[in-house]
């Protein structure tokens, strides 16, 4: 019997409700419904007076959710699309990340975003926003990969007295399984080494970790070369420690991400690299990401846009060769 | 094309020397083929007769294109294992096959909706140094990481040390592994470590070494300097001579021992010239001051001084500093000549080999009579001083010793 990545979700916002009578979830037609993705499917059942339905105003939720969290509340609130939450952007970046360090109150909300492409998704329902939260003081941003980290990083983004995105990968919801929801309970802010190897490294999160352990198992076979691949699994805080020792093991980076190639997570982690661990390096760091375009919506221009395996391969050809 | 080195990708034929019908035999060579590394045979894999030449003089073909085609009975072709065009297709649909098999596997990824894509055949390695640029066009330890480099710091390595390396990275530069390689290499040799004195001369060549240092020479009698030498009371080596016509021909024009720093060249404040000295393990150069300020005679003191304070390693910092130029008399080691090199913050040295008897024509005795002759070498920076500027200096220094009276 085996787990989904979006069992894990549903399961630990179940153990939350359960445990802690602070948690309650709020989000559009995530009550009779369960959800856009099944993620609170039979959760109103169980709490139907915390798990609630919500206007289709992402703004309104974020405000609703921000003043329930300052009356001592832990509320999770699901945007249906990653994409949408740009709606609630000021509630979160202005008010929820700045309250604490204004008032000294803190505002311990979660926020779930499904992130990231699947295919035939298009431009609205495929963005990773990650990058654009991180870039603000006063958030968690977290990107887990596997099913236990889903499941603890959610219960644990949940705990924490600071604002959290909490980015689940679409593409991992049914995907991605595991035999059960325990994982090694590495808490938020530290990294995972996924594989271990010698001759680079691939420095990335949430599903892009998956393409990279795949890209690392083919060059593997196909000429011996050792990739070692790490998870960010949070990407603020940007555990630097683990990829700069990883760094310092092989000599060479590549920056692996999902999202816009311009700035974002992959930028930071190279701009740290290079100034941190500049005499580790044996080739100039790489970075991959999606192209620089809105995300397409035909199957194949999505594949072309996105890393795969063989973009990352050739990436990691390129760095290998120099 | 077969496999003919590690790194080879192609070849180019440059010689075919079987023809079509010709009966070939196992290893005989066949064509003649030429690498970026070397020239080496094809040989035939099995006895047959050749059926098919595809291969043409003068022309590039990448390893295992096929070059030709050879006739062969059934039992050869068991006795050799060799590929026939048929087991050769056979290969060929199997690898398709195993393709498709791995794009199955990888679009089970993609089958969320039912709905999946074709990936695109993972492209073909092109064995190239293309992909990110190495920071230089030429081969070598010329482009050297920031790893390397830590690395290097580390062990107390410079450039130098890895001219023995040969690079396997992107335009043939030395990586680290290159570099670790060479380290475990050299491990299996004996070894010793270098004294600090071979140390501080190998530092201070290895930074001269980095400018066009170029040298020129010519003869010089010594007849007239032996000469003078023998009347004088306090005898001056023939050092001490070179030294001070050295001196007072750079003083007539000293903008050759200048030393170019940028766009600037800094002349010479005093005319202070070094000495070579060799010591143990090494080579001492204390600086005489004022050279042209002083006589022959006074020099020979001092000049005793240095010698046998270097020799007994005691020498303060301030005995070495300051030179403007050295002079090195290499003729005490028996040599005739050499090529100086100048200290790293000097422009010129002027060397001297041992002086030999040799006949030399003379116009007004129509006769060859015998002469004492020593060559002269300059060694200049050819940033500061061409050739022709040096040579000048030389000749004055050959006059200068002609009238050592005036030294």
């Amino acid at each position: 019997m085996s787990v989904t990545y979006i069992d894990a979700i549903r399961e630990a916002q179940e153990t939350l409700l359960r445990e802690d009578p602070r948690v309650f979830l709020y989000g559009q037609d995530i009550a009779a419904f369960g959800g856009a993705f099944k993620a609170t499917k039979g959760l109103a059942e169980l709490y139907p007076d915390r798990v609630l339905d919500a206007p289709i105003s992402e703004d309104a939720m974020a405000g609703m959710a921000i003043g329930a969290a300052l009356q001592g509340m832990r509320p999770i609130i699901e945007m249906q699309f990653a994409d949408f939450s740009s709606i609630a952007f000021n509630q979160i970046v202005n008010h929820a990340a700045t309250h604490f360090y204004r008032t000294g109150m803190p505002v311990p909300i979660t926020v779930r975003l499904p992130s990231g492409g699947t295919a035939g998704s298009g431009p609205f329902h495929s963005q990773s926003m990650e990058a654009i939260y991180a870039h603000y003081p006063g958030v968690v941003v977290v990107t887990p990969a596997t099913v236990a980290d889903a499941y603890s990083m959610l219960i644990d983004s949940v705990k924490l007295d600071d604002p959290v995105i909490f980015c689940e990968h679409k593409f991992l919801y049914r995907w991605l399984k595991a035999k059960s929801f325990q994982g090694d309970g590495l808490p938020i802010g530290k990294a995972r080494i996924t594989r271990t190897g010698r001759h680079a490294t691939v420095v990335t999160y949430s599903a892009m970790v998956h393409e990279a352990v795949r890209a690392a198992e083919r060059l593997q076979k196909e000429s011996g070369w050792e990739i070692e691949v790490v998870d960010l699994r949070s990407v603020k805080p940007l555990d630097i420690d683990t990829v700069l020792a990883s760094v310092a093991r092989t000599g060479r980076l590549l920056a692996l991400g999902e999202a816009f190639p311009w700035g974002g997570v992959t930028a930071e982690v190279v701009s740290r690299v290079v100034a941190d661990g500049f005499h580790l390096l044996e080739a100039p760091p790489m970075r991959l990401n999606s192209r620089d375009t809105p995300v397409p919506y035909h199957p194949k221009l999505w594949a072309a846009h996105r890393p795969t395996p063989e973009s990352i391969c050739d990436s990691l050809r390129k760095l290998l060769s120099y | 094309m077969p496999q003919l080195g590690e790194s080879i990708a192609e070849a180019t034929v440059v010689r075919l020397m079987v023809g079509v019908g010709s009966p070939v035999i196992t290893d005989q060579e066949v064509m003649e083929v030429e690498t970026n590394k070397a020239t080496m045979g094809v040989t035939a894999l099995c006895s047959g007769v050749l059926d098919e030449l595809r291969a043409e003089e003068g022309v590039s073909y990448a390893v295992g294109t096929i070059l030709g085609i050879l006739e062969v009975t059934e039992e050869e072709v068991v006795r050799t294992g060799v590929d026939t065009i048929e087991s050769l297709e056979k290969k060929r649909q199997q690898e398709v096959t195993d393709e498709q098999n791995v794009k199955g596997e990888q679009n089970l990824h993609f089958a969320v909706d039912g709905d999946g894509y074709e990936e695109a055949a993972p492209p073909e390695i092109v064995p190239s140094v293309r992909g990110l640029s190495v920071p230089t066009g030429t081969m070598g330890a010329h482009y050297i990481s920031p790893r390397m480099r830590a690395r290097m710091d580390e062990m107390g390595l410079r450039e130098a040390d890895l001219s023995a390396i040969v690079g396997t990275g992107a335009g043939g530069r030395v990586t680290v592994d290159d570099l670790e390689r060479f380290l475990d290499y050299i491990q299996t040799w004996p070894s010793s470590n270098a004294s600090p004195m071979r140390l501080a001369v190998a530092d201070a060549m290895r930074r001269s070494w980095t400018r066009p240092l170029a040298t020129v020479g010519t003869s010089v009698g010594l007849d007239k300097l032996l000469a003078h030498r023998r009347i004088q009371t306090k005898k001056a080596g023939p050092t001490l001579y070179l030294l001070r016509a050295f001196a007072l021909a750079i003083k007539e024009q000293p903008e050759v021992a200048g030393f170019l720093i940028g766009a600037k060249v800094v002349h010479p404040r005093s005319f202070d010239i070094g000495v070579a000295v060799a010591v143990e393990d090494g080579v001492l150069v204390p600086v005489i001051r004022q050279v042209d300020q002083k006589s022959l005679v006074d020099l020979v003191q001092e000049y005793d001084d240095l010698v046998d304070r270097s020799r007994r390693r005691r020498l303060t910092e301030a005995d070495t500093k300051g030179g403007i130029a050295t002079v090195t008399n290499f003729g005490t080691f028996g040599l005739t000549w050499g090529t100086p090199i100048p200290l790293p913050n000097e422009t010129l040295i002027l060397g001297i080999g041992a002086g030999v008897k040799k006949p030399v024509w003379s116009e007004t005795l129509s006769a060859f009579v015998p002469a004492t002759e020593a060559d002269l070498e300059m060694t200049f920076d050819h940033r500061v001083v061409d050739g022709g500027g040096a040579g000048l200096l030389l000749r004055r220094i050959v006059a200068l010793l002609q009238e050592p009276e005036t030294l």
